[in-house]
């Protein structure tokens, strides 16, 4: 018998928990839900999920103490769904360890394809387990060679700057993933650097201009609009 | 986002009041040196506390300056010098002169101010009552197709072959799709608290622009985006999530009621303004509609070409959103055909009470 992953839905909306959970078996996943927070915390412990699925707006408590709770004894996969469209809360989320978050309404292929990610993502230790072997990271033309610090695009070196390098060099660590602004100014210019917003903004901007074929619609490192940025995963 | 420190109001206003009045002394002082007399002094002062109560808040400043000037009349400036007398002739005259100065500028001062208020108020509340009407008519017609097509599937007592199911099904995912993004257009304007008013951080032209275009064919798969930017690097303050909702809105626009499959995005400087431009191959617009675009006004007109969607509601979400960035929205047809939407956004900061969010 297939081993089937076990997927923990946090919902209080009984309309959206039943669509999700009917989506998810039938696609080769084991439902379990919870409408409460207090609920959902207990069933993280008692039955071990493989993934979390945690809606943000919950009637006991908020979503985001979930995440901080799980985060502060386990890596588990957490999905954030969330209605708020503040940016602010996505960041949040992100920066306590989420995952990933999905935006409601989301379409079920969309659902799907990140909770295929998210699972892969923490079955591999580092982000990208390819890093870990080879000193490199491959996606298209584009190749991350962390031994020679340096990036090539079909095979040519794009000659990026120190910072441009430690810049993809970090995406293509956790390529897919969403990496929040602040989170690669703090990696990359440290945690009491003055750099804002505004340095990491025109340095994405000359990194596409050397990577990309069209800076405008970029194949590699995309922007989440007020979140942050994304590498493009290796199989997407 | 944020500007730096903010002085605080009332210091600001004792700092021009400190500034303005040390300016009249110092020009009486100057001015005494050279000239006989002494009924400039007078004058100088009352010129002093109209500026201190036309720019300050309230009537504090200004009253205070008026004893202050009296103070200077009488004691430092006027004969005899350095020294009070209050049986001065006209010493009553100009203590009320400059006290009613104070009073009646502040007063006005205050007065225009509510007016202003008052005013945009009202324009708001406008706006927000056309948004709501054409809003409740987007969102009914999608509804009403919704409620519909759910009770013909539910009712059914096999009547319906499966392909009739789906197409009834499918219509359902499309009227829902619309709710949707009529939704986020509402969800933008609460974003908005009055003119002007949002919260800009400085953002990549091109970023917004591409990460549109994105999402853009994500939802319509089947019609393509060319995305062009300059080699300049473009950074404007913004609310890059409104932004993009307005390139979203002048995308879809360009399918739904042009009838477009092909739509170029261009976004370019032009002067000290980041120019974004949408331009297609559809239909373009209605010379009769180009009038009344960005209104939002629903009339029979204003319907788009399949007669249920009103084209009006993103377009002037769209304008609204333009506007409280301070910049300007334009749109045309092109002489070979197709529309061509615009828009700018100031590439400078804003003034700082205009951006604070």
């Amino acid at each position: 018998m297939k081993l089937r992953d076990k997927v923990l839905i946090v919902e209080d909306e009984q309309s959206i928990s039943n669509f999700i959970s009917t989506v998810l078996n039938a696609n080769d996943y084991d439902t379990i839900t919870a409408s409460t927070g207090e609920e959902a915390m207990s069933m993280i412990t008692s039955h071990c999920p493989d993934l979390i699925i945690l809606d943000l707006g919950l009637p006991d408590m908020d979503g985001l103490d979930i995440l901080r709770d799980v985060r502060s004894w386990s890596n588990l996969p957490v999905i954030v769904v969330s209605a708020r469209t503040r940016e602010h809360d996505k960041v949040e989320a992100l920066d306590l360890g989420a995952d990933d978050y999905i935006e409601k309404p989301f379409g079920t292929s969309e659902l799907l394809a990140r909770i295929r990610t998210a699972i892969r993502h923490t079955r591999t230790p580092l982000a990208n387990g390819g890093i870990a072997q080879s000193g490199k990271f491959s996606v298209g033309a584009l190749t991350v060679d962390y031994d020679k610090h340096h990036v090539l695009v079909d095979g040519a070196d794009a000659h990026l700057t120190l910072n441009e390098f430690k810049i993809v060099a970090l995406l293509g660590k956790y390529a897919g993933k969403v990496l929040t602004y602040d989170y690669m100014i703090r990696e990359i210019w440290g945690p009491k650097a003055k750099a804002d917003n505004q340095i990491l903004r025109v340095n994405m901007a000359n990194i596409r201009r050397k990577l990309e074929k069209n800076p405008a619609e970029p194949e590699y490192i995309f922007t989440e609009i007020g979140v942050g940025y994304r590498m493009r995963d290796t199989d997407e | 986002m944020k500007k730096g420190a903010h002085i605080p109001r009332a210091l600001r206003d004792a700092l021009l009041t400190a500034a303005v009045l040390a300016a009249a002394v110092v020009l009486s002082g100057v001015l005494g040196r050279f000239t006989e007399g002494d009924t400039y002094v007078g004058f100088l002062f009352v010129l002093a506390v109209a500026v201190v109560s036309r720019w300050t808040e309230g009537y504090f400043w200004g009253i205070f300056s008026s004893f202050f000037g009296l103070f200077c009349v009488n004691y430092a400036f006027t004969y005899p010098y350095w020294q009070f007398n209050f049986t001065m002739t006209g010493y009553p005259l100009t203590f009320v002169t400059l006290l009613g100065v104070a009073l009646m500028v502040s007063t006005m001062t205050t007065q225009i101010k509510r007016q202003e208020r008052l005013r945009l108020e009202t324009e708001r509340e406008a706006m927000r009552a056309d948004l709501l009407r054409a809003m409740s008519h987007d969102i009914r017609t999608p509804l009403t197709s919704i409620v519909g097509n759910t009770a013909a599937v539910l009712e059914d007592r096999g009547a319906l072959t499966m392909e009739q199911k789906r197409a009834l099904l499918r219509d359902v995912n499309e009227d829902a799709q619309w709710l949707v993004r009529v939704v986020e257009n509402i969800l933008s304007i609460t974003r908005i608290r009055g003119e002007g008013v949002i919260s800009t951080e400085v953002e990549l032209a091109e970023e917004v622009a591409g990460s549109a275009a994105r999402k853009f064919t994500k939802r319509f798969p089947d019609s393509h985006v060319s995305v062009e930017i300059p080699d300049e690097v473009l950074l404007a303050p913004m609310d890059a999530t409104l932004i993009q909702q307005v390139i979203l809105n002048l995308l879809e626009n360009a399918v739904i009621h042009g009838g477009a499959t092909e739509m170029r995005l261009r976004v370019e400087r032009s002067g000290d303004e980041a120019l974004f431009s949408v331009s297609d191959n559809g239909g373009g617009i209605p010379a009769e509609r180009l009038a009344t675009l960005f209104d939002g006004a629903i009339s029979d007109g204003a319907r788009g070409a399949d007669g249920k969607r009103n084209m009006g509601i993103g377009l002037s979400v769209c304008h609204t959103i333009v506007r409280a960035h301070g910049g300007t929205m334009t749109a045309k047809n092109q002489p070979e055909g197709g529309a061509c939407l615009q828009f700018t956004l100031p590439l400078k900061e804003m003034e700082p009470h205009e951006a604070q969010g």
